[in-house]
């Protein structure tokens, strides 16, 4: 991140936006890893609802747009480590799609700092506590997602 | 409109401390939907539980959701809790507010709010579960076991025990695998012939145990409690029906000067041949490669080459056109023990990711050998009957250099791990060298002394203390032949000193790998393996002997490297995981499967590409007159681990996850 | 074309097919044309203004060509990946279609206005064309003519969209996904999109808004585009019929941009070669995850 980001970000996290941030996570990882950040008592931004599926493999680029549609500032999608999927290979087939979804999200305008893809194992408490934090500061610094929140908004 | 219950637990302060857990429940039961909600202290304790269990009752609730720790921890609870008062227990789920929130958020009023949200998400989720029955599966109570070594052996005998059928599967000639090959064992220095043969026999004359020596797995089809096995019988050009194992034909072979791999090239067998005489079954084998009949019908020779083993042969047993074979076998549950193979230390090497020494010179100096050869040195069923004496000119060897982590911890030669046995056993070669060459010297280079388990270091200290080794902490940089001695350049790292060692042997204690075809092995079983190729268990503490794939358990050597004792334990923990399937005549499972609808598939197949379990089959949809209409992808529940990622690939959304439906799901974000 | 109408009749008089698909003039320029007697095999015409990708005929979806009978289609280089896609996803079998290659010196982008080839009117595939010559046919007709013009405005137009910002790039797909009427011309043309029921007509849940607006507009060409990676035969076909002159053909250009620069993949006439999605590689990119 360059500097001039980052004191954006500053600047604007002063004014004390709050962003939403929709985190879709696998069962075994980073479920569990975010488990182990609670247990640790790790203490993070408040800003992450977590949805919790059985593996990254079924997490459909869908979920994404209709989180944002749904007001969501930003989207985190968290699995296990390559070679690490319960399912043994479940994150290396999602890997492919987010990599596709991803482009494609940014080639229709989505900034792509909107979205969070990380590998956090069920050992990686830490590593969780910091995607949140890290996303929270990157997201306040965006601002709200209202482009596509108006999406909605203005067709009701 | 749905009549949700909705409990809110403080856990003591847990929870309480920073989430308001009273307005969280006052918030949640005024949503559409929510016929109950409430807060209690404890929700886990008894009479919390029975708080759900009664509201369950008297408010007709068609769905709980529990909001308190984490589902790892009390989702299996709360579902019994549920199932108990009657309600299906896959329509109770629970809202993570202690782990993913009261215990990360310091500030109350947010917490309050993102538990109050966390809660609602499962609100709009449970509404759209469904009830759900466990899935039966009929077991087939018979087991299959892959490699005959101890730990094969091992597991074969206690299934076997226990009342259930084995069907054990060995590649090679006999069964036995390398403990057979090995002289004496640590910590106690008993003859490993001398407690495995009885072993081996015993399989041989066990009622329930069904041995195919020199045979390999073919293909796997099926799923826990019904596979369908094919084997392959590799012909051994002798009709183990006829053959009473006299030995006449080894003795009339011509062909005599093969290096033995049961003695790991130190001796020599006949193209027609038992690798060893303890073998199991003792049955000869022919080595076509070897056999001059066969290498003249290679060369088109139109008059037979040979043919003196069948003369031989009072039995008629010896049949030269004999072909490989097939039989089918039906299993519930499978075991892979297929154990190691030594690093071959030369610079050649099978695999890209690995690097020989070139600069040890194995392979080129002749008195450079490996453990296993050792072992067979020290044999006394050996090539040289158990008197340690050199390869190269069949002296005595008064100086011997054992070198530790050859491949093992190093990177560098694309093995980082331990291979854990080698310290116990060039200790219990400096004893046996010590034993029986008494004026003999030993020294090792070590990187560390692993000697952690039962009377294990006490073992290490008296091959020093005792046998008198010399351990030097470092590694030799390279060695060569200089006259008759082996100049061994290497390093004193605690003194700081080079050293130089004059060895007439140099014995290299190489890392232990899985067997060759591990990889082909476990993707027809669809079973995960590591880098090295070591299979990986399901859970690294918790399932230690299972696998990834259900139905199928792991033993021994080829999970990662492990000693005798290790082996036998984890074979044993398998035998105990397969006779506890096989304790019921049918398997419950979690419904947490996927369904895919017929009349919406269009059979793709994208769904099968990418299910790493082999659960997706092909289905012909036919009218009535029989005409096919379509072919259409069908999950059997059987095999699927309910993963999802079918469900994520269909383009049309006709596959579906229960428990996680795409309404489910949409439920969950349309609430955010 | 002698030699394509020849063939035709040959086809249909030894009854090794019932039904010809090609193309014959109509009223407003080049049309899809099925012939299922021998003597109507004249009407057969092939040339630059052959757009039309006639694979979209082989989907099972089009169930009521089925009682036709055995079909025989024309197919151009870019059509025959459509066809070895069909064939890769079990839609279609080898054995049951006669696969009439025609070499090809390019086309124009519409059938109905364009007459003649030049840089203008070419259609933006032809300019990396490698299939000129079909190979997954039965039999193949013509001479190869001249390589056909180049033009490269459409490779243009992404560099420029990506070199955007994005509220700029979703400033443009908002305004041209503003005038989609939701008509679902774009699915019904493409040979790829064969499913029972799309996921556009899912309504529960209904994850792509059914209305033309430009909320469920967003998500139904974001899901189509998905769903075509590393699948799309670039026919531009979804483009050509929109009748909201969408420029569909931009998002289905960077989609095997994007498939090509993430797994080296390019979507071929091989059916045996498989689909980027539905495989993987243990080092696939992924810079992109923390």
């Amino acid at each position: 991140m360059s500097s001039t980001t980052t004191s954006t970000i500053t600047a604007k996290a002063a004014q004390g936006f709050e962003p939403r941030i929709m985190a879709f996570v696998c069962n075994w990882c980073t479920y569990t890893g975010a488990d182990l950040a609670g247990t640790s008592r790790l203490h993070m931004a408040h800003n992450v609802r977590i949805v919790r599926l059985p593996c990254t493999g079924r997490i459909d680029p869908l979920f994404i747009i209709k989180a944002f549609e749904r007001g969501a500032d930003g989207v985190i999608v968290s699995g296990c480590h390559p070679a690490d999927c319960h399912y043994s290979v479940g994150n290396y087939h999602a890997r492919r799609r987010f990599a596709i979804g991803r482009g494609l999200l940014k080639f229709f305008g989505i900034d792509e700092r909107r979205l969070t893809f990380s590998w956090v194992s069920a050992s990686e408490g830490k590593k969780w506590a910091d995607v949140v934090n890290e996303t929270t500061a990157r997201i306040q610094g965006l601002g709200a997602f209202d482009a596509f929140r108006n999406l909605t908004e203005d067709w009701k | 409109m749905a009549r949700i219950g909705v409990f809110v637990c403080h856990c003591g302060e847990n929870i309480g401390r920073t989430v308001d857990c009273a307005r969280v429940a006052q918030a949640l039961g005024e949503l559409p939907g929510v016929a109950h909600a409430a807060d209690y202290k404890y929700m886990c304790s008894d009479p919390g539980q029975a708080l759900v269990k009664q509201a369950i009752v008297e408010k007709k609730l068609d769905g709980v959701v529990v909001a308190a720790c984490s589902p790892h921890m009390h989702e299996k609870t709360f579902r019994r809790t549920v199932s108990s008062a009657g309600l299906n227990p896959f329509l109770c789920e629970m809202a993570n507010i202690r782990e993913h929130c009261s215990w990360i958020h310091e500030d109350c009023e947010a917490a309050t709010v993102k538990a109050t949200d966390l809660a609602r998400f499962m609100i709009e989720k449970v509404k759209h579960n469904v009830p759900l029955q466990p899935i039966r599966i009929p077991i087939t109570r018979r087991a299959l076991v892959i490699g005959a070594g101890i730990s094969g052996i091992q597991a074969a005998l206690d299934i076997a025990d226990g009342g259930r059928d084995v069907v054990l599967v060995e590649k090679e000639p006999s069964i036995g695998g390398h403990m057979s090959q090995l002289s004496e064992t640590f910590p106690t220095l008993d003859c490993s012939q001398c407690i495995l043969t009885p072993r081996m026999v015993e399989v041989y004359q066990h009622p329930r145990i069904k041995l195919y020596s020199y045979s390999e797995v073919d293909a796997v089809e099926g799923y826990i409690g019904s596979f369908t096995v094919r084997i392959r019988r590799k012909a051994r050009s002798v009709d183990e029906s006829k053959c009473n194992g006299c030995g006449e034909c080894q003795k009339v072979c011509p062909n005599r000067k093969i290096p033995s791999e049961f003695d790991v090239g130190l001796g020599k067998r006949s193209a027609i041949y038992v690798p060893f005489p303890q073998a199991v079954p003792n049955i000869p084998v022919i080595d076509r490669e070897n056999c001059a009949l066969y290498k003249g019908r290679a060369r088109g020779a139109k008059k037979q080459a040979c043919g003196r083993c069948a003369e031989a042969c009072g039995r008629q047993a010896i049949d030269y056109d004999q072909q490989d074979s097939f039989v089918t076998e039906k299993v519930g549950a499978i075991i892979v023990a297929t154990g190691y193979q030594l690093y071959s230390i030369g610079k050649q090497q099978e695999a890209e990711n690995l690097k020989g020494y070139g600069e040890y010179g194995y392979g080129r100096i002749p008195d450079v050998i490996d453990g296993l050869q050792f072992e067979r040195l020290a044999s006394a069923s050996g090539p040289t009957s158990g008197k340690i004496l050199r390869p190269s000119d069949g002296k005595e060897p008064k100086t011997i250099a054992f070198l530790q982590c050859i491949g093992s911890r190093d990177p560098a030669k694309g093995m980082e791990y331990c291979s854990k046995i080698c310290c116990m056993y060039v200790a219990k070669h400096t004893m046996l060298y010590h034993h029986k060459v008494h004026d003999g010297k030993a020294v090792v280079f070590y990187m560390d002394i692993r000697a952690a388990g039962k009377g294990y270091d006490e073992f290490a200290r008296r091959a020093i203390e005792e046998s008198h080794a010399l351990y030097l902490r470092g590694r030799v940089s390279k060695m060569y032949r200089e006259g008759d001695v082996i100049k061994v350049f290497g390093v004193d790292t605690l003194s700081g000193e080079p050293v130089v060692i004059d060895a007439d042997m140099v014995v290299l204690a190489t890392a232990m790998r899985p067997q060759p075809g591990i990889e082909a092995l476990a993707q027809k079983l669809s079973i995960s393996y590591d880098g090295h190729g070591f299979i990986n268990e399901a859970h690294p503490k918790l399932r230690p002997v299972e696998t990834n794939t259900a139905g199928v358990f792991v033993a021994g050597a080829c999970q990662s490297p492990r000693d005798i004792p290790d082996s036998v334990a984890m074979a044993s923990a398998t035998a105990s995981k397969v006779l506890g399937l096989f304790s019921a005549e049918e398997l419950e499972r979690e419904p947490l499967v996927a369904h895919i609808d017929p009349a919406l598939c269009v059979g793709c197949f994208h769904c099968e590409r990418v299910c790493a379990y082999g659960a997706i089959e092909h289905k012909e949809i036919r009218d009535k007159n029989d005409n096919l209409i379509k072919i259409v992808a069908e999950v059997n529940s059987g095999v699927c681990q309910g993963c999802g990622t079918c469900q994520a690939t269909c383009p049309s959304k006709a596959d579906e996850l229960e428990g996680f439906t795409d309404q489910q799901i949409y439920a969950e974000i349309n609430a955010f | 074309m002698k030699a394509l109408q020849e063939l035709a009749a040959k086809l249909l008089t030894e009854k090794t097919v019932q039904i010809v698909i090609g193309y014959e003039e109509g009223p407003r320029g080049v049309r899809p044309a099925f012939i299922t007697r021998a003597e109507d095999a004249d009407r057969l015409v092939f040339d630059s203004r052959c757009v039309q990708n006639l694979a979209s005929y082989l989907s099972p979806r089009r169930n009521h060509l089925v009682p036709l009978g055995k079909k025989a289609i024309v197919v151009k280089g870019c059509d025959s990946r459509a066809v070895a896609g069909l064939i890769r996803e079990t839609q279609v079998r080898r054995e049951d279609v006669v696969l009439i290659g025609v070499r090809c010196g390019g086309v124009v982008r519409d059938p109905a206005a364009d007459t003649t080839l030049t840089p203008d009117t070419v259609a933006a595939r032809c300019a990396e064309c490698d299939i000129r010559e079909p190979k997954l046919v039965d039999h193949l007709i013509g001479d190869l003519p001249p390589a056909p013009p180049v033009n490269r405005k459409r490779d243009e137009l992404i560099a420029a969209l990506d070199a955007m910002s994005a509220e700029e790039r979703w400033a443009f797909w908002q305004a041209e996904l503003a005038r989609c009427v939701r008509c679902h011309a774009c699915r019904e043309v493409c040979p790829m999109c064969f499913c029972e029921r799309c996921i556009a007509d899912k309504s529960q849940p209904q994850w792509i808004e059914s209305s033309a607006h430009r909320q469920g507009n967003l998500s139904w060409q974001f899901s189509r585009v998905l769903h075509q990676a590393g699948r799309c035969a670039d026919c531009s076909e979804c483009e050509r019929v929109c009748p909201a002159k969408i420029p569909l053909s931009l998002l289905m250009r960077k989609t095997s941009l994007i498939v090509r620069e993430l797994f080296n993949y390019r979507v071929t006439d091989d059916p045996s070669v498989p689909a980027p999605i539905g495989a993987y590689r243990l080092d696939d990119k992924q810079e992109f995850i923390l």
